[in-house]
């Protein structure tokens, strides 16, 4: 009853290897490849080892929310206080070290901290409450801003200690803290979700609850941990904008959980869950990234990045889904 | 010998009694048809089998077990399966990972981390269930809403043996097939007859029942009104029994509904 | 599959000639970095201008570019990173707020480019402790335009003048908004204290939010003289609120920037006064003092760019000479 698919060729097959083996679509990679060839061409500058760590380091904190939205989205949720919750994680953290005078390790480990403790609200009210998680998260995005105006009275929070600042300052090697621990996260965040039992009874989770509910998967449960891994990663990436900028600012990352959700979808996660891949969400980063740095580069006014990226979306869905109807139109 | 036993099950939602002393048995290996109109309370009764729903009186004897006051999950694990009409797939995850979910064989992450999966030997697995139910797709790896209904179904029965059942009850499993797929199903379920699984068919598709199972209960108003060895019936008396008595006028209109 | 091969191809192409078209000349040596908040904004689109006159008169090149919005503090900073890799021989910079940019500052101080300040957001105590040092600071001076409302108020009413006043802050901590409201404040106590500031309420730059307050207020206070609002856009919406409640005689109101909108308002007799920085003259200097700088010559380490009040009888008359700054 069941025919073997006439797929054949170099194409199909390296398809399927990018799908078995690296979980991604092997069409964003090759516009990242494009992409930056293009960049290269066009700007003298682009093609050069500090400006591959500027790509890198202006990736970073987008990039941590990315994996968390890559988490909640592949797992059918939605957290759109991210941004928010960063801001508020950086404020925590600048104000517990500068005006509680707390050690660093205690100053960025409160940035985590109140990025988790934000989530861990999120996935209590969502799985206990039943509130849904658009509106929870909603709330959260105007709760945790509010809070960090609050907290910082508006200010900036500056003069970190010593220890703080490098880790967003330092360059062990020349290569930028702040990088360092995103692309540690990342590949953390990798093998977890590609490769573990938790990270495979999210994607399936995002697909079929009832299936998930139906194989014996903790479901509310899951999901409280995933809004609170969620905020703990927000926080982190708090904790490296903060530790930039020697300062904890109540309005960092305005607006960075619709980019970091842009991110996760041009690599490829499916916005209604199931699908996805960290490694596919830090190529659709660095699209992102290639494309916000090569036109800084060129010196094209943001207004036209803005459009840039969100064509750039568009045409990732529209090749996404093109091959999903080609597949399952076998 | 005899595998499962039901006598007198009744169960009723507040005001609305849906089975008023349903008897039932099932042999090792037996396929059984359960047939009934819409209302007749065959959902009810397959759920008071798997206990999602607890019956309010009567017995439920399974392997020489009396599964009354255990849950679904201490059920299951003496071998009862249920595959709903849904399939409970996750549609964008891939053969094996559909299979194993929830169970998935574990190993550590170079050696240090645990609750990594071991996807190898997953596919293995997975392909040797396959292979076992005589089935063939077209590939482990690529998700499973991807694939015809019919093939989607192995999928689900895959998974359902692997929980080594004895009885497997599917709910309409060729209702929204292609008549080209129908054959494969109804071969699957011959192989788990022969591997010595009780099947419990629930069908609005007399033509399947009557070309795979070996006894035919008709339920009718909360009561197994019929019980038809299916070599000896045929498609008129099956439709009689469930439309009422001997009313074959109307038995020949349900007829051609089909 | 193959199809889709080519179509990407295509693209690819499309997108490459479209790109080597808009492609903008390739940097030379001596080129200055003009980096600004946001150009969504007449008051940056000015200073652009200004830059952009300021650099066709000195013969120098410049590029400039400009965050998304005013808050877009990490893609501000992530833009002057990349400035950087241009090898602009100054970075004349708007900073967000006082610390966003800093990183990027002490990088382009290590690689021997000169720093500048432009419109005043960056704090000194804070400079001072990342050890880094401006070539200048240019802007208007803030404080000194809050008490130019204030000189303008008390010259309208009297120094005797009695009643209550409202002042509407910016956002709330922002560093600006703060200096002209403190600035108005201090200069009308000190020249007329019968004028009483009843309350100083932050309007968050919002015209909508700077109405809600008026309205408030004039409800509490219904006897209010004037009010003095951190920006335009909010004189605007008190105006509106005023007017609505039928007390545009009894009220004058003060507002800062000198935006277009203000100037028509303020030629349509409602709002009474907005002083008026000159953006175009701050981009204009900078870029010739920048040029000064490199040349050897030394620069006044604070340049305050003057501001001018407009009222309606400077506009009619048009014989100020600083009118033509007004954009």
């Amino acid at each position: 009853m069941i025919h073997e698919t006439a797929q054949s060729g170099l194409w199909a097959r390296a398809q399927r290897t990018s799908v078995e083996q690296l979980h991604i679509r092997l069409e964003s990679f090759i516009v990242l490849i494009v992409l930056s060839a293009i960049m290269a061409v066009l700007s003298p500058f682009f093609l050069s080892l500090s400006n591959f760590l500027n790509i890198l380091l202006a990736t970073s904190t987008i990039g941590v929310l990315a994996i968390a939205a890559t988490y909640v989205i592949g797992s059918g949720g939605l957290d759109l206080s991210l941004g928010s919750v960063m801001g508020l994680s950086g404020v925590a953290g600048a104000y517990v070290a500068v005006n509680l005078g707390a050690p660093s390790p205690i100053g960025l480990a409160a940035c985590v901290l109140a990025g988790a403790a934000a989530g861990y609200v999120n996935g209590q009210l969502i799985t206990r409450a039943f509130v849904p998680a658009f509106i929870v998260t909603l709330g959260m995005l105007g709760l945790a801003r509010g809070l960090a105006l609050v907290i910082s009275d508006g200010r900036v929070i500056y003069g970190l200690p010593a220890v703080m600042v490098y880790v967003g300052q330092g360059r062990p090697l020349g290569i930028p803290m702040p990088v360092i621990i995103f692309v540690i996260t990342a590949i953390v965040a990798h093998c977890v979700l590609a490769y573990s039992k938790f990270g495979r009874h999210t994607m399936a989770l995002g697909d079929s609850e009832s299936a998930a509910r139906a194989a014996g998967i903790r479901v509310e449960r899951h999901r409280r941990i995933l809004y609170t891994l969620s905020g703990a990663l927000a926080g982190l990436a708090g904790m490296l904008f903060m530790a930039r900028i020697n300062s904890g600012d109540p309005t960092a990352g305005l607006n960075y959980e619709l980019t970091a959700i842009t991110a996760a979808i041009i690599g490829g996660t499916n916005l209604f869950g199931g699908r996805g891949s960290i490694l596919g969400t830090m190529i659709g980063a660095l699209i992102m990234g290639v494309l916000q740095n090569g036109l800084n580069l060129l010196a094209v006014q943001s207004y036209y990045q803005q459009m840039a990226i969100g064509a750039v979306l568009i045409l990732a869905v529209f090749i996404d889904q093109y091959q999903v109807r080609k597949e399952s139109r076998v | 010998m005899t595998l499962l036993t039901l006598s007198g099950i009744r169960k009723s939602f507040g005001a609305v009694d849906v089975l008023h002393g349903v008897d039932l048995s099932v042999d090792k290996g037996e396929v059984v048809g359960l047939v009934g109109d819409n209302g007749a309370g065959k959902s009810t009764l397959m759920k008071t089998i798997t206990g999602i729903y607890r019956a309010d009186a009567g017995s439920i004897e399974f392997d020489g077990t009396d599964v009354l006051p255990l849950d679904p999950g201490a059920r299951r694990e003496l071998g009862i399966e249920m595959i709903y009409q849904d399939l409970s797939l996750a549609k964008q995850q891939d053969v094996a990972s559909n299979i194993f979910l929830g169970r998935e064989p574990t190993r550590k992450l170079f050696g240090l981390f645990p609750g990594f999966i071991d996807k190898a030997r997953m596919d293995r697995e997975a392909a040797s269930i396959i292979a076992r139910l005589g089935a063939h797709l077209p590939s482990i790896n690529r998700s499973v809403g991807s694939f015809s209904g019919g093939q989607q179904q192995t999928v689900a029965i895959a998974r359902a043996l692997t929980f080594n059942p004895k009885l497997v009850i599917m709910d309409e499993p060729t209702a929204a097939l292609a008549v080209r797929e129908v054959q494969g199903v109804l071969d699957l379920i011959r192989r788990l007859k022969s591997e010595g699984i009780a099947v419990i068919l629930i069908s609005h598709r007399l033509n399947d029942v009557l070309a795979v199972t070996d006894r035919i209960v008709v339920l009718r108003h909360g009561r197994a009104d019929a019980n038809l060895a299916t070599a000896r019936t045929s498609m008129s008396e099956v439709v009689s029994r469930i439309v009422g008595g001997g009313d074959l006028s109307a038995a020949a209109m349900h007829e051609q509904r089909g | 599959m193959q199809p889709f091969f080519a179509r990407i191809n295509r693209f690819t192409l499309a997108l490459g000639v479209a790109m080597a078209f808009a492609a903008p000349a390739i940097a030379e040596d001596g080129e200055y970095g003009v980096l600004m908040k946001t150009l969504a904004n007449p008051f940056w689109g000015a200073m652009a201008q200004g830059v952009e006159d300021g650099a066709k008169e000195a013969g120098v090149k410049y590029f400039l570019q400009a965050a998304e919005s005013d808050q877009a503090a990490e893609p501000q900073l992530n833009l002057c990173n990349t400035m950087l890799e241009r090898k602009p021989v100054a970075m004349i910079t708007a900073a967000i707020n006082s610390t966003n940019l800093l990183p990027c500052l002490k990088a382009a101080q290590d690689a021997g480019i000169k720093v500048v300040d432009l419109d005043g957001n960056l704090d000194q105590a804070v400079l001072d402790k990342e050890g880094i040092k401006i070539t200048f600071r240019i802007g208007s001076d803030n404080v000194a335009a809050g008490a130019q409302g204030a000189d303008y108020l008390v010259e309208k009413l009297g120094k005797d003048a009695k009643g209550p006043v409202l002042v509407i802050e910016g956002l709330s901590g922002n560093v600006t908004g703060q200096r002209r409201a403190q600035g108005f404040a201090a200069r009308l106590k000190e020249l007329a204290p019968g004028l009483e500031v009843v309350a100083s309420l932050p309007g968050d730059w919002d015209r909508g939010k700077a109405a809600s307050i008026t309205n408030d207020i004039l409800t509490r206070n219904p006897d209010l003289v004037g009010i003095f609002a951190a920006n335009d856009g909010m004189a605007l919406g008190a105006v509106e609120a005023v007017y609505a409640a039928g007390k545009g005689d009894q009220v004058t109101i003060i507002g800062v920037d000198g935006n277009s909108d203000a100037v028509k308002s303020i030629k349509d007799g409602r709002l009474n006064a907005s002083v008026a920085q000159l953006p175009y003259l701050v981009g204009k200097q900078a870029v010739e003092n920048v040029k000064k700088s490199i040349a050897g010559e030394s620069v006044t380490a604070d340049i305050a760019v003057p501001t001018l009040v407009l009222t309606k009888d400077v506009l009619d008359a048009g014989k100020e000479p600083m009118l033509q700054y007004v954009k």
